[in-house]
């Protein structure tokens, strides 16, 4: 009985390793709790009083002048969605908030074969800063409004939501080559980038396969590069530029824990990345006052020479003193302790220079002495959408892992069946 | 002199003066608008955004390569700078001509009203040497050096008509009258050989 005992016990710690942790491995205080949700709430704000009452199109800045980010009115889609279910606004306002965004984007918002151009008019939805037909940005507007047809199913907002999606012409975007072209331009047309590499594409990838109307083809999902590197021992597929974002705008709909993608989990693969980023910016431990065990985030964020893709290693590895507080708070879902020890931090150390109406500011630089006074679209997105899956039962993953296009797209790539030992739940 | 140098610091220091006020309120002005300000950083962070997904293009000449600053700018800002350099460039361009025009002008003006006496002095200075007393300096109206040419040219006339009446002397039939008449002419002069 002893034997067979000490087997089973010898049998789990060896397959343990193989099974992500479950997020509530870590439990927050109840302080830490209180202030968890306030961030998410305060950062809710910026979709509700930085997007337009009659478009809805939501800057992608607070600062003034700043156009819409086609980017950030899919979070803004998300997060009147989430806002509604936790009571942070009436329900009746949240659906008319969805509603009016998805009418300007179904009917208003300039696009190309249903890819929307990545910068608009606040008020007019044309076109503006001769800026690309972007696919990323176009799948992130999509997947909120996927998300909001899972909250209001049978409602208009569905109808509206399933006709944005089916507009994309995604194969279109393919440009008869392997790969999903980065964007497109009245003026150079395709642009010469493809998404051909590991970065914050999957969730691209997974609704251009799952479309119903113009889905590219499986192998398109197979075909992108995975590189391989390692940084103080966190062996990961990694994103060019090691921004902690990469790792993180898919994860915000897409569950990935139960997914296996030729022997990678991108939940495990994102969860290594943080940690490798958290250990890069510890590195430079004296040399600069920015960072510590509790003050970390290289992501692609404002800086004191303006907007650049900080990141660490393996990758660009760029730095220069400048942390993003979303980055590590957007990790919530990977690496809950240390990410909630970030934001306990951020907020008892800086809140003076740091938080503000909307949650934390976009970045600082304390070498430089230098504080964001912006908030930025995406960023508050991210943020809030990791907060809420950490904090609300998993709900956005929930929702959006019920579409058919995730579930068509699961079962073209094969994602859920080959690995159902690396599973967890 | 003071005619002519006096005008040319006024006409200088004007155009300068217009020059460096007129570029730098435009500047000003430019730079104060909000929507002006507001759309600047707008499109240097359009270009930061692109330059964060995509690898930042090949730089070439251009009229801000002189300028070492604008490579910490991103290519939307040096877009833009480039404009307005370009811009300044060509409505200072004509300005420059006319302050080049006054310059040169001014230059070869007084150059010549120094250059062109100096030239006849040392002309002169040649013609005596060589042994012709006759030679005067004679200057252009607004040539500098008139008080100096002056009592050159009678320095000269007064030594013309002294060797001309020894000249008279030594062609006289008395011999001796002559010498005595020579050496108290003579001893009026002052040389290095007196004893």
């Amino acid at each position: 009985m002893f034997k067979r005992l000490i087997c089973f016990l010898l049998g789990f710690s060896l397959i343990f390793p193989l099974f992500p942790l479950p997020l509530l491995a870590f439990e927050p205080s109840a302080e830490d709790r209180i202030l968890l949700n306030k961030i998410e709430k305060d950062t809710f704000q910026y979709f509700t009083r930085l997007s337009d009452k009659i478009t809805g199109l939501t800057r992608d800045s607070s600062r003034a002048g700043s156009p819409s980010s086609v980017a950030s009115t899919g979070f803004a889609l998300a997060a009147y969605a989430i806002g509604g279910s936790r009571g942070w606004i009436a329900q009746d306002y949240a659906y008319a908030r969805i509603l009016t965004t998805l009418q300007t984007l179904r009917r208003k918002a300039a696009h190309q074969q249903g890819v929307f151009y990545h910068f608009l008019d606040v008020r007019t939805g044309n076109r503006v800063w001769g800026s690309e037909a972007s696919s990323i940005d176009t799948a992130l507007a999509v997947a909120g409004a996927l998300l909001t047809a899972r909250y209001y199913p049978g409602t208009e907002i569905e109808k509206l939501a399933r006709e944005i999606y089916e507009r994309v012409n995604w194969k279109w975007m393919m440009n008869g080559s392997d790969f999903i072209c980065m964007g497109w331009t009245p003026e150079g047309k395709f642009l010469p980038y493809y998404w051909d590499s590991y970065n914050e594409l999957m969730i691209l990838v997974a609704l251009a396969i799952g479309s119903p109307t113009f889905p590219v083809p499986p192998g398109a999902w197979e075909r992108w590069l995975r590189p391989e590197g390692d940084y103080n021992n966190h062996k990961i597929v990694y994103a060019s530029t090691g921004s902690l974002f990469t790792y993180q705008f898919s994860h915000a709909y897409i569950d990935f824990r139960k997914l296996d993608d030729r022997g990678i989990n991108f939940f495990e693969n994102s969860r290594e990345a943080t940690l490798a980023n958290r250990d890069y910016s510890m590195s430079f431990l004296g040399q600069y006052k920015g960072y510590s065990e509790s003050s970390w985030g290289l992501s692609a964020s404002l800086g004191p020479g303006g907007y650049k893709a900080y990141g660490g290693k393996p990758g660009g590895g760029l730095q220069d003193g400048t942390v993003a507080p979303y980055a590590a708070l957007s990790s919530i879902v990977f690496t809950p302790e240390f990410s909630t020890k970030a934001a306990r931090f951020f907020y008892d150390s800086y809140q003076k220079e740091l938080y503000g109406n909307f949650g934390f500011r976009d970045a600082f630089n304390l070498d430089k002495q230098w504080w964001s006074d912006e908030y930025l679209g995406i960023d508050q997105g991210i943020t809030l959408l990791m907060l809420e899956n950490y904090l609300n039962g998993e709900i956005v993953w929930k929702k959006f892992m019920e579409l058919p296009a995730i579930k068509k797209w699961i079962e073209l790539t094969g994602l859920g069946t080959r690995s159902a030992s690396t599973a967890v739940n | 002199m003071l005619a002519v140098i006096v005008p040319l610091l006024l006409i200088n220091f004007v155009a300068l003066a217009g020059l460096y006020f007129g570029i730098w309120s435009k500047v000003l002005e430019t730079f104060s608008n909000e929507q002006t300000l507001n759309d600047l950083v707008t499109a240097s962070r359009m270009v930061e955004y692109d330059q964060a997904r995509h690898p930042a293009p090949n730089r070439n000449f251009s009229s801000l390569s002189f300028f070492m600053q604008t490579g910490k700018l991103s290519q939307r800002q040096r877009e833009i700078f480039k404009g307005i350099l370009d811009e300044t460039n060509r409505s200072l361009l004509w300005k420059f001509s006319l302050l080049l025009f006054f310059l040169a002008w001014g230059t070869i003006f007084i150059s010549h009203k120094i250059a062109g006496p100096l030239f006849r002095f040392s002309k002169a200075f040649n013609e005596v040497e060589a042994g012709d007393y006759r030679s005067r300096v004679i200057l252009r109206k607004l040539d500098e050096g008139h008080p100096v040419a002056q009592e050159f040219n009678e320095a000269m006339e007064k030594t013309d008509h002294f060797l001309s009446d020894l000249k008279t002397l030594v062609q006289e039939k008395d011999a001796p009258q002559a010498v005595t008449k020579i050496k108290e002419k003579l001893s009026t002069v002052q040389t290095s050989a007196n004893v």
